[in-house]
């Protein structure tokens, strides 16, 4: 692994993760490995997310009901396990989401490169 | 299994298929199996970090830190467990009485009657207002109802399935061999059917029985009857006995746990309509002006309480137009023993003065065992302010203190509960043992239900959490830098001992207030003990005979009386035979209205109804005018009136030859003036009272004083000979006059005995309380000690200072108490016959007592303080 290849991989903002896994089940229901797999490839492999660090995001989520775990089928006719969003869920989701574009833009308006102040 | 378990094991095998795929993504890649499995390992993280981050969010925290907290409290508990013993001690004994009075009290007044779905049955009660002046005739209970009242209501009514009403404590004389008294009920036909208490052999009333006024009665008999009367006689159904001279036939025996409503059990329950069969004259059905019947009901199943008061109040106010001057308000309970408006208006008010006499004990408890905690917080200071240092939170450590505390008392009050199970039976064989001799038994039920156990559960988290929450927030706002440095040892926090001093004060005034109520008693009871109530009243025995009720008519009655007057004349060592309507301190009233010429105030004076020689037998002298003659009847002008009744009615004038009128205007004339004395109420000579002269009317009913100079059993013996020489079915009870002294002193004796006892307790507890104190703050001040005693203080001065610091408090409580005591102790003064609510034999004696306990109870421990030897102490330091 190259050097500027690790700089581009940014940790994961505490909590931000919640939102993530919330987001990629909007699609529908997917198993755990599934779902690591989507938030890197979304990210264009940008945010690293420790996959381990997945299971109690998700174990959370489904003690907030927010998600719900069932038996499946994946793809190649192995058994897994498949998460998918409740109502509830997607409620969240909306809230987060409002909640995180705010924030970002926020963030953003503070960030604007000097020249434009000047401007 | 729980949710939290399932997705646990879930997790194991979702991490395990993870892995799995990210290696066969890595071997599709082109990885060796080795590496990729290492790959994916690695791009995982740590295992069983995952794991324990996953267990955290499914974990209880404050269930596995209460879990933590109660094996760390027993075991700190355990340590000291000498302390831990006289904790859980002091709470037991406190929960236990607390909990014993409540099941007692919980039988009286709380528990539903003992008959099937009791929850559905509702007493109806009324209450008469007059405006101006009405009149209304009561027997038993100025709230119950009239025979066409009660019809009106059990027929108009849309909410009661049935209406039913009784009289209660109906007197009748069960004819046999040897007649006996007893106490049955008067019931209309649907009794037992509103009460679906249907008897366990034979039946219940028929309508055919109700119509019955005399010829071919039924009765229903109860169990105890059938037990203790017939012998169990399993033929007794059908056959016919005879109650006041009138005879029925058994239909049926009642199930054993049933006694009826009240709360002293009936032996029989006859039709109402027998009523005038059984106590000829009273014309009870007759009369729509008079209260005599209890009405209870079964309300329909789905009607409020609400929709019952609205329905039975129209019917009450279509009642209210037909008699103009007064108005009637319902009264509608749960159906309970006790739950007329009158008796709960007197049940309430005394309950709840027993109630708080036994909190108070249990405040004492719990103040005490507050002391010991702060004691041994103070003790552990260090540990705490390290476990703060470290980081604990301080609202956890008070959790972890409070739950200690909890723990404590939830072991004292399972064993106070135990106990009580077993006072409460002994507290009711006090009660019982000390009631006069012919009170009828009560059919109370005091084992505990599930209010009692409630209460008691209530009762032990509340003693929890008020004596460990005050040295819970106390110890655990520690002067870190002090505490660390063993500083804290010697000064100890101002606050804390402030707190102790409150908490060794309010327990000595709490224990004041006991001891003197106990003091105030048992002078009452002493001074009832050595009365002069005025009158001779050794050396009499007396009998109660109503002979209406045993089918006598006047002329009858009259010729009995003369004829049995004349035999107990007879009996060797009799001197005197006298009768009166009222035997003294029987606690048998007749009061009326009078006025005087020209003055239009109703004066309320009692009377009493006596033959001439009553005076001289009694012992009560005429000290001005005459006494009656034997020709002066009912008929006759003059009265006798007391001494003080003639001062209040005529001061500064001669009474001798006034007149006063009766309330139909009939008018009387004093002739004579009698000493004052105790003859209605015990300790009280001077309230309104005058003599009648008997009359031929008075024989059907009146008491026979029998004066005797010889051994009372023969005298007895030879009374009853003689009643049943002239009539042998006659039933009578022969009794001391002193004996009637016993029913006034019951309710002083009783409460004088447990006031008494938990004065005792109070004072055992507040001493080891003080005990506790003085002994604790020795050890806490043996430096200060030992240095003043190295720059040569004498030891006796420190002693002295030593107590006068312990015995500050105690004054202090103690004044408190004293206080407390002069204002609340007039409550007690009925039950004290004469002394005053102040006495100051009473007031002296209790708080010098107290001193003297308190005095030694702190002296032990501080005589630890003389013992110092300063040169050990300050090595130490």
């Amino acid at each position: 692994m190259s050097t500027r290849e690790q700089q581009e991989r940014i940790e994961l903002l505490q909590g931000t993760l919640d939102l993530l896994i919330l987001r990629t089940l909007q699609l529908g229901p997917l198993h755990g490995h599934a779902i690591a797999k989507a938030i890197e490839y979304r990210s264009d492999e940008v945010l690293q997310v420790e996959q381990g660090s997945l299971y109690p995001a998700l174990h959370r989520l489904i003690r907030r009901r927010w998600i719900s775990v069932q038996e499946g089928t994946s793809e190649n006719n192995r058994r897994a396990k498949f998460y998918s969003l409740t109502a509830q869920g997607r409620r969240q989701l909306r809230v987060e989401t409002s909640k995180w574009e705010k924030l970002a833009a926020a963030i953003a308006q503070i960030l604007r490169p000097a020249g434009q102040e000047e401007r | 299994m729980t949710r939290r378990k399932r997705m646990l094991q879930q997790l194991n095998d979702d991490i395990r298929d993870h892995i799995e795929r990210e290696t066969e993504d890595n071997l599709d890649r082109g990885m060796s199996p080795e590496e990729a499995r290492y790959a994916a390992l690695r791009k995982f993280g740590n295992v069983a970090r995952v794991q324990e981050q996953t267990w955290e969010v499914w974990s209880v925290t404050w269930f596995e830190q209460l879990l933590q907290d109660v094996r760390y409290g027993a075991r700190s508990l355990l340590r000291s467990p000498g302390l831990t013993i006289a904790a859980v001690l002091a709470i037991a004994l406190g929960v236990g009485i607390n909990a014993g009075i409540f099941s007692v009290l919980n039988g009286l007044a709380l528990r539903l009657l003992p008959v099937p779905r009791a929850q559905e049955l509702l007493s109806v009660y009324q209450i008469l207002h007059f405006h101006g002046q009405g009149n209304r005739y009561i027997h038993n209970n100025e709230g119950y109802f009239s025979w066409s009242e009660y019809r009106d209501y059990r027929d108009h009514n849309q909410v009661f399935s049935g209406l039913a009403a009784y009289e209660p404590y109906m007197d009748a004389t069960l004819a046999g061999s040897n007649a006996r008294q007893l106490l049955g009920t008067a019931a209309s036909c649907n009794y037992f059917e509103v009460l679906e208490e249907h008897p366990a052999a034979g039946r219940g009333f028929a309508a055919a029985d109700c119509a019955a006024s005399g010829a071919s009665a039924v009765v229903v008999v109860s169990d105890s009857a059938w037990r203790s009367q017939f012998g169990a006689d399993p033929g007794l159904i059908g056959r016919t006995i005879v109650l006041n001279r009138t005879p029925y036939t058994v239909i049926g025996i009642a199930r054993p746990g049933f006694a009826g409503t009240e709360p002293v059990p009936s032996a029989f329950w006859i039709p109402l309509t027998m009523d005038e069969a059984m106590e000829p004259g009273q014309h009870r059905l007759a009369n729509d002006n008079m209260s005599w019947l209890a009405m209870i009901g079964r309300t329909r199943p789905g009607v409020t309480m609400a929709e019952v008061r609205a329905d039975l109040d129209v019917i009450a106010q279509r009642i209210n137009q037909h008699f103009s001057g007064r108005t009637i308000a319902l009264s509608i309970h749960a159906a309970r023993f006790f739950s007329s408006p009158e008796e709960r208006e007197y049940l309430i008010p005394v309950s709840s003065v027993i109630l708080t006499a036994f909190a108070l004990v249990l405040l004492i408890a719990c103040a005490n065992v507050s002391n010991l905690l702060l004691a041994r917080a103070s003790a552990r200071q260090k540990e705490i302010a390290l476990r703060v240092s470290l980081g604990a939170g301080r609202w956890r450590l008070v959790r972890q203190l409070l739950t200690e505390s909890l723990l404590l008392s939830l072991a004292g009050g399972v064993l106070g509960s135990l106990v009580a199970f077993w006072s409460f039976e002994h507290l009711m064989h006090f009660v019982t043992s000390h009631l006069p001799a012919d009170f009828p038994p009560l059919a109370i039920n005091v084992a505990p239900d599930l209010r009692v156990l409630l209460y008691s559960l209530l009762l032990t988290l509340f003693t929890g959490i008020v004596f460990g929450l005050a040295p819970a927030l106390q110890s655990t706002r520690p002067d870190l830098n002090s505490s660390m440095k063993g500083e804290g040892a010697g000064s100890g926090k101002r606050s804390g001992r402030f707190l102790l001093k409150l908490l060794v004060g309010s327990q000595v005034a709490v224990c004041m207030v006991l001891l003197l109520a106990a003091g105030l008693l048992l002078r009452g009871l002493y001074y009832a003990q050595t009365v002069d109530p005025g009158f001779e009243i050794k050396g009499v025995a007396t009998t109660f005979l109503d002979l209406t009720r045993q089918g006598y008519d006047q002329t009858r009655a009259t010729q009995f009386m003369q004829r049995f007057a004349e035999q107990i004349r007879g009996i060797p060592g009799v001197l005197d035979v006298a009768q009166a309507e009222c035997a003294p301190l029987a606690h048998d009233f007749s009061a009326g209205h009078f006025t005087l010429p020209g003055h239009s105030d109703l004066i309320l004076i009692e009377y009493n109804h006596v033959t001439p020689n009553y005076f001289a037998l009694t012992g009560i002298p005429i000290v001005r005018g005459r006494g009656f003659t034997s020709a002066e009847n009912h008929n006759a002008t003059g009265v006798i009136v007391t001494e003080s009744t003639a001062h209040r009615l005529w001061p500064n004038k001669d009474s001798l030859g006034q007149v006063l009128r009766d309330s139909s205007g009939h008018p009387y004339m004093v002739v004579g003036i009698a000493k004052d004395a105790q003859v209605s109420h015990l300790g009280e000579s001077t309230s309104n009272y005058l003599y009648f002269p008997f009359g031929p009317e008075d024989n059907s009913r009146n008491f026979i004083l029998v004066r005797y100079a010889a051994a009372y059993s023969n005298v007895a013996k030879g009374m009853r000979a003689a009643a049943q020489s002239i009539d042998p079915n006659i039933s009578m009870d022969v009794t001391r006059l002193e004996d009637y002294l016993d029913v006034w002193r019951a309710p002083s004796r009783i409460v004088a005995g447990l006031s008494g006892t938990l004065g005792g307790l109070a004072l055992l507890l507040c001493s080891i309380g003080l005990y506790g104190m003085v002994s604790y703050s020795v050890g806490r001040s043996m430096r200060d000690i030992g240095i003043r005693l190295a720059l040569g203080a004498n030891r006796k001065t420190v002693l002295r200072h030593v107590l006068g610091q312990a015995m500050r408090p105690v004054l202090i409580g103690a004044a408190a108490g004293v206080i407390l005591s002069a204002l609340v102790s007039r409550i007690l003064s009925s039950m004290m016959f004469g002394i005053g609510a102040h006495d100051p034999l009473a007031f002296v004696a209790a708080p010098c007592f107290l001193l003297v306990v308190a005095a030694l109870a702190s002296f032990i421990p501080a005589r630890r303080a003389m013992e110092v030897d300063p040169m050990v102490v300050l090595r130490c330091e």
